[in-house]
């Protein structure tokens, strides 16, 4: 990766410094040990069972259906949801969880015998991928950490995972291994940081997404579906 | 639009609004549900206090280290290929920016709501260079289209807009035809931006909070413009306000619990997206090219003051959507982007005394701001500053308000002057007093009793009649 | 017990049967009242206008009075959250930060002494009727005083005591605001009676006479049958 390019910086922090009494500060500083840690105490102590409970709670608040399965019936779990959403375009990340989880079958040969044409992004496509994401009438993607709280599912870009996979069809489809199941952000942002820490790399785009897309900026009434999906559907996978 | 709202004199801005009965009813309605949504949320969260002490202790280290996390982020953004730019005025960020856009040949430029950008008056910047700049985010959309309506609110920009005023908006400009149901409305807004966004040429966002160790910023929205403003141009612009930055991912996510709570009564908003540079090498989509510009515009100058608190701020608006004021003025009282009592604060100091010397006391110091600040931010004593401030030292005060308080300090400094003094208030009220009340007061006590009565003074002070009381005589 | 009575400007000068039935109350449960003569005024007006020196003098006179003090207790959330400001105000001040930490220390709202001090919830008063309680915002959230007054006017023989809607709304007074932004306050006043009405209230009740005097004011003008009354006036009243 080049060096990106910085300008004006001396000035700026100097400027920062001066304000604030001192020489400027540019390394060995460090967070202290924060007075408070209340975001630790939500759902300590809570079961894998007990974080779906929260989730399936949380999903009837915000606009999103909640499905719970097994790895045996996923793919009928599937099938029936994007049915149920209209089938037509479906567009899946490159993602070989889609074979682990026994959805090859439906992905090949299924779908598109039914007329449910299926996109899977590559990258090597390029531009095309994007079309295929504004064309589509379904989502559908693997959840990488899912937080029960607010039931958000978290995903980190990759190559063969676009982020308008996320935001151009019209429904969205997020199936929640039991397994990525966590309290609430808290917990994420805790491996994300410890990752950095240990030098790695976050990916150049993480969604917490939490529902489908809506806004309340018509007379505070809420409308769902706004510029990215308009609706959305968890299918829980209860033994992986 | 800048951050001054140019719609005349405190006064009439005042007078006028407080007749508009849609948006007073709006704004009412929106305070009211709020409350109840807010007050629900965080007791389901559970000891908000200490949320509140965490969330101000982390705010106030970084502003104390400020250099350091500024130092950190650019960094970071530099190593995985993003370019930074240190804007120190706004006329420096603009052409910055300004030579991005030249240097793409842009045309089209899609935008997700950045109050940042509007206080440096950016997009008059980009339009005279031959670029359309297209607001995404709902609310801004609609004012955007509507000849450039300022915004009334941080958060929910177009509050003081009814359904019936959005049809008809977009029936002029847009050639819309169906009715002013929200969903037919928000359906039109996404059909005609989704063009946008595939079109664009560059996207430029605001920053909810930059994330110093990894170089990432953090955009949150329920719309999920935000996402398709950067996931689909080859050109991504985010600026921020220098002080918008945490120091890892840890702090990110307790603030952002804090804001989507505070601001809107939501656990997390639908779209919570952190991203870091352009896009990795072999992605598709996310951008080419990323340019994060850090604007300092007088913030700065905040550093080192009392008013240093201010900067703590995450733009949740909890405070205007309790404060009893905005209830009944509006937004647009404000005359500036910033509005409610968090723009009473920020607007003096960023723009002067001149503009906004009425804000400070357009507030009953009730504190209701204070208390639902997620940060802390001691606002109704802010407030008392800046009246402290236009008293002393900018001399702005009225000649008689200075007189009465030179008279309240002789008076209340001795207590045989306070007793003197206070002993003539009965004979002093008099020819003003019928029934025992006063109807019509003379100086200040006119402007009382333009809509309330005014107690007559008692015949004989308390403290008189305590005196007798110790003598033995005058049971009550 | 000595008691050391703080008054307040607006008390003395205009509801001194509030005063009256401060020190009524305060003697009827064991206490010995006196009244140091050369309080003052807590400072509030001058302060919050932004005239901190002229604030400061009325300060330092109100801690004179008060030195010899052992409780000073106040009919007013509003001053007795302004003298809890003293600290702060004169931090740093060698001859007079000692004497504004023991000034706040031992000064008190009433209703606040009666429950947290004397440990009386039950003052034994009796008032027939139909009242709301008005939640003064410098009460409230700047002294913290929130349920003090709910127990002991639970305790009022006779008296239907009913939540006023929208009670955390500010009724517009904020001293000198009331007179600066009288339009403003004005729509603020009538929201709060609109409340007021909404519950049929015959009595509002409240522990701050600049809340009330704006209250109580606005209602006389409109010409409403709703009665004012301070907290004090309520829980001196006997069969």
């Amino acid at each position: 990766m080049t060096r990106g390019t910085i300008q004006n910086r001396d000035a700026f922090l100097q400027t920062i410094a001066e304000r604030l009494g001192r020489s400027p500060r540019l390394s060995g500083v460090s967070r202290p040990q924060w007075d408070y840690a209340p975001q630790w105490t939500v759902f300590a102590g809570y079961s894998q069972d007990d974080l779906l409970n929260v989730l399936q709670k949380q999903c009837g608040l915000i606009h999103t259906d909640y499905i719970e399965t097994t790895s045996a019936e996923l793919a009928g779990a599937l099938r029936r949801q994007v049915a149920a959403y209209g089938g037509g375009l479906v567009i899946v990340p490159d993602d070989p969880r889609f074979a682990e989880y026994g959805l090859s079958a439906l992905l090949r040969d299924e779908w598109p015998a039914e007329q449910t044409t299926v996109h899977i992004w590559n990258p090597a496509l390029g531009r095309q991928n994007i079309d295929a994401a504004e064309q589509a009438n379904v989502g559908i993607v693997f959840s990488d950490i899912t937080l029960a709280e607010s039931g958000t599912v978290v995903l980190f870009s990759r190559n063969e995972q676009g982020r308008a996979i996320h935001f151009l069809p019209k429904t969205y489809i997020a199936i929640v291994p039991k397994s990525t199941v966590v309290p609430r952000m808290t917990q994420a942002a805790a491996v994300i940081h410890e990752q950095i820490e240990k030098g790695g790399l976050v990916p150049s785009c993480i969604n917490f997404i939490t529902g489908p897309s809506n806004s309340a900026d018509i007379e505070m009434n809420l409308v769902v579906g706004v510029h990215g999906p308009m609706k959305a559907a968890y299918i829980v996978v209860t033994d992986r | 639009m800048p951050m001054k709202i140019e719609n005349g004199p405190f006064w009439k801005r005042v007078e006028e609004n407080l007749h508009n009965d849609f948006m007073r009813g709006a704004v009412a309605g929106m305070q009211d549900r709020g409350y109840v949504r807010r007050l629900g949320v965080i007791e389901e969260l559970g000891h908000w206090e200490e949320w509140r002490s965490l969330a101000e202790q982390i705010r106030k280290h970084t502003l104390e280290n400020l250099d350091f996390y500024l130092m950190q982020l650019s960094e970071n953004v530099a190593k995985r290929g993003g370019h930074v730019f240190f804007a120190q005025t706004a006329e420096e960020a603009n052409d910055y920016i300004r030579r991005v856009a030249l240097e793409k040949q842009a045309k089209k430029i899609v935008k997700s709501k950045s109050m940042v950008t509007e206080e440096i008056n950016l997009n008059p910047v980009l339009e005279a260079i031959g670029c359309q700049v297209v607001e995404t985010d709902l609310g801004e959309y609609i004012l955007q289209i509507d000849d450039h309506d300022p915004p009334s609110h941080i958060v929910g920009p177009a509050l003081h807009k009814n359904k019936e005023q959005i049809r008809d908006v977009f029936q002029r400009k847009l050639g819309y035809t169906k009715s002013s149901d929200p969903v037919e409305l928000a359906r039109h807004a996404r059909e005609m931006l989704r063009r946008d966004y595939l079109t664009a040429d560059i996207g430029i966002t605001g920053c909810n909070f930059a994330i110093a160790e990894s170089g990432s910023i953090t955009l949150v929205t329920n719309e999920g413009n935000a996402d398709l403003v950067t996931a689909l141009p080859k050109t991504q612009i985010t600026v921020m306000g220098m002080e918008r930055i945490v120091p890892t991912f840890e702090e990110m996510e307790v603030l952002v619990s804090m804001l989507t709570r505070s601001a809107v009564g939501q656990k997390l908003t639908s779209y919570i997206t952190v991203l870091t540079g352009p896009r990795d090498e072999g992605d598709v989509d996310g951008p080419e090219e990323f340019h994060l510009v850090i604007v300092d515009n007088g913030r700065s100058s905040i550093l080192g003051t009392e008013f240093q608190p201010v900067l703590q701020c995450i733009r949740c608006a909890a405070c205007v959507n309790v404060c009893p004021v905005y209830r009944h003025i509006g937004g647009h009282s404000y005359g500036s982007i910033y509005s409610g009592p968090i723009g009473a604060v920020l607007s003096p100091l960023l723009g002067g005394y001149d503009d906004y010397k009425e804000l400070p006391y357009a507030s009953s110091l009730c504190a209701a701001c204070t208390e639902a600040c997620p940060v802390k931010i001691p606002l109704h004593e802010l407030l008392i500053k800046h009246r402290q401030i236009i008293v002393e030292r900018e001399g702005k005060a009225p000649v008689a308000e200075k007189l009465a308080m030179k008279a309240f300090r002789l008076g209340t400094a001795s207590s045989s002057l306070y007793r003197f003094g206070t002993k003539f208030a009965p004979s002093a009220f008099a020819p003003f007093v019928e029934d025992g009340r006063v109807t019509k007061g003379p100086g200040p006590l006119k402007a009382w009793t333009e809509s309330r009565e005014f107690p007559a003074p008692s015949k004989e002070r308390f403290r008189d009649w305590f005196q007798t009381r110790q003598k033995g005589g005058n049971p009550s | 017990m000595k008691v050391s009575l703080f008054v307040t400007c607006l008390i003395d000068l205009f509801y001194t049967n509030a005063g009256k039935a401060t020190v009524e109350l305060l003697e009827r449960l064991g206490c010995e009242v006196d009244f140091p003569k050369a309080q003052t005024c807590c400072g509030q007006p001058a302060y919050n206008s932004g005239y901190v020196k002229e604030a400061k003098e009325a300060m330092k006179q109100m801690m004179r009075a008060f030195a010899h003090a052992d409780y000073v207790v106040t009919p007013s959330g509003s001053c007795a959250a302004m003298v809890k400001e003293y600290p702060h105000l004169f931090h740093g001040d060698p001859e007079w930060e000692e004497e504004a930490k023991q000034l706040a220390a031992k000064t008190y709202e009433l209703t606040q002494f009666l429950v947290d001090v004397l440990k009386v919830e039950d003052v034994g008063a009796s008032l027939h009727g139909r009242a709301t309680y008005h939640t003064s915002c410098h009460m409230t959230r700047l002294l913290g005083v929130k349920e003090a007054p709910l127990c002991l006017l639970k305790n009022v023989k006779g008296l239907e005591l009913v939540p006023l809607p929208n009670a955390h709304q500010c009724c517009g007074f904020g001293g000198t605001f009331s007179v600066k932004m009288g339009p403003i306050s004005e729509q603020m006043v009538d929201e709060k009676i609109t409340h007021i009405e909404e519950v049929d209230a015959d009595y509002l009740i409240g522990a701050d006479c600049g809340c009330l005097m704006n209250i109580g004011g606005r209602i006389e003008r409109l010409g409403k049958p709703i009665r004012v009354m301070h907290i004090a006036e309520v829980l001196n009243q006997r069969k």
